[in-house]
């Protein structure tokens, strides 16, 4: 019952802002005190979103938002511009994907003028969210994820870097474009190696690296293990190596089944995530692929 | 309530490992030595079947779930008893195992205690079987939740990483607003003067 009201109060507002906008644009208005009926307009308008975000009326809402943004640029408060359209952007999140990403790409626009980079990064994630959750675009999901962490490694912000590059690299390995996975896996695992606080987690990259390496040749899987033995001698002793060391040793025999007894016992102990059982299963189609082919 | 039916396994498997020996002996000794064995394992069958008695009441007073496993166990060994007890009886009666031997040589006298001590053997042998078991599986949950736990280390070290680096920047700009605003009020003082 409260809702309905604050609907109605929303649309009335809305009405009174819009109304008092078009009188500021007339000569008169702009005469007697334009510019604060124009501010007077713009908190309407916000206060308007606001019910209707009570109301759940989420694209109403986005849209009170985005006039309360085009408001305040026209006032050139660039700063309250891009938090309303940011506020725009998670109201349409829940309605209406694409208009949540056209409201964030401005704001995101609005701060990269500005400067504020890691405040851009961090609304280039939202969208890459959006994209892979809502419209399934992995695309351009890891184009804003990439460059978001573009704009962490800009304002030195390693950690928050990697997390993107992270992402970044399972969409890659998951669309074939192994290169550019292992490329990332290799990086993030050598910048984590010696940071103590972070040294635990860089074995789990270099086992991805060494499963993307696999799935392109087998060979470069070999020596990319060595390589990251060499670099990192604690990843010589981890679980995770010696799976490797089995699992390449049933491909070279083209062993499937010694192969699945391998990956089975190491499931048995820490299950195997999605994107590793993926890989994985890729890797096995290529040894039941080479024992068709009768070499 | 399992611990005293483990105590109570561990002494039916002793006393039946005993009595079994002196069955065996029974039949090769005569008169007086074996009166008094036979006495001997008399009173160690009372024994036996006490104990089993406790084992059941035992069972009962353990809950449905775990009551199955024991049940079996409790059969197997009744099982075992009345083993015993015909063994006995017949060691009693029998010839002695040398007037066999002579009459069928070695192999057919020693088949029978061979056979006791397999038995028992087999017994003991599967529950060592069954302990280890137990102890392995144990120790696999526990190696699994040390790997779980270090997964979720890692995971915790990673945000810790980011929390440091953002709480970083703050410090920074905060500085940097401090030093604006020192700037600021200075300029304002001077305002003022003028």
């Amino acid at each position: 019952m409260d809702n309905t009201g604050k609907e109605k109060e929303a649309i009335q507002l809305m009405a009174d802002a819009d109304k008092k906008v078009k009188t500021s644009g007339s000569f008169l208005g702009g005469m007697f005190g334009g510019p604060h009926k124009v501010e007077e307009a713009c908190e309407m308008y916000c206060r308007a979103a606001n019910m209707f975000k009570m109301a759940k009326n989420w694209t109403a809402a986005g849209n009170a938002f985005c006039q309360a943004a085009r408001i305040h640029m026209q006032l050139q408060n660039k700063h309250d511009s891009a938090t309303s359209f940011i506020d725009a952007g998670n109201a349409y999140k829940k309605a209406d994907p694409n208009e949540a990403i056209k409201c964030l790409s401005a704001a995101v626009d609005i701060y990269t003028d500005m400067g504020r980079f890691t405040i851009a990064a961090k609304h280039h994630i939202t969208i890459a969210e959006i994209y892979e959750s809502e419209l399934v675009d992995i695309e351009k999901a890891i184009a804003h994820y990439e460059q978001a962490a573009d704009y962490y490694k800009g304002e030195e912000s390693n950690s928050s870097a990697n997390k993107c590059l992270l992402k970044v690299g399972a969409y890659a390995a998951q669309l074939e474009q192994y290169a550019k996975a292992i490329e990332i896996y290799e990086q993030v695992g050598s910048s984590t190696m010696d940071n103590p606080l972070l040294k635990y987690s860089a074995k789990e990259y270099f086992f991805k690296a060494s499963l993307c390496h696999f799935i392109v040749d087998e060979l470069n899987a070999k020596l990319a293990v060595e390589k990251y033995e060499e670099m990192f001698p604690a990843f010589s002793d981890s679980r995770e190596c010696k799976l490797l060391k089995k699992l390449l040793d049933a491909h070279e025999e083209q062993n499937s089944e010694a192969f699945t007894e391998a990956i089975k016992e190491f499931d048995s102990i820490s299950r195997l995530d999605q994107w590793q059982t993926t890989m994985l299963l890729r890797i096995k189609k290529t040894i039941q692929g080479d024992e068709g082919d009768l070499k | 309530m399992s611990s005293d039916f483990e105590a109570y396994e561990q002494d039916f498997g002793t006393l039946t490992a005993e009595i079994t020996n002196k069955i065996g002996r029974i039949p090769k000794l005569g008169g007086e030595e074996k009166t008094q064995l036979v006495l001997n394992v008399d009173k160690q069958l009372e024994e036996v079947r006490e104990l089993m008695e406790q084992m059941d009441l035992e069972v009962r007073e353990i809950p449905i779930q775990s009551r199955a496993m024991y049940q079996s166990r409790l059969k197997s060994y009744k099982g075992e008893l009345e083993k015993l007890e015909k063994d006995f009886k017949r060691s009693r009666i029998a010839y002695s195992d040398e007037v066999r031997n002579e009459l069928l040589g070695e192999e057919g006298g020693s088949s029978e205690s061979q056979l006791i001590k397999l038995r028992e053997e087999r017994a003991h042998l599967l529950d060592n079987t069954e302990k280890l078991e137990r102890s392995s599986r144990r120790l696999d949950a526990g190696y699994q939740i040390a790997v779980e736990t270090e997964q979720v280390g890692q995971e915790i070290l990673a945000n810790l990483n980011t929390d440091r680096e953002k709480i970083q920047r703050s410090r920074e700009r905060l500085r940097e607003t401090d030093a604006n605003l020192g700037k600021s009020s200075r300029i304002l003082t001077g305002m003022l003067r003028r």
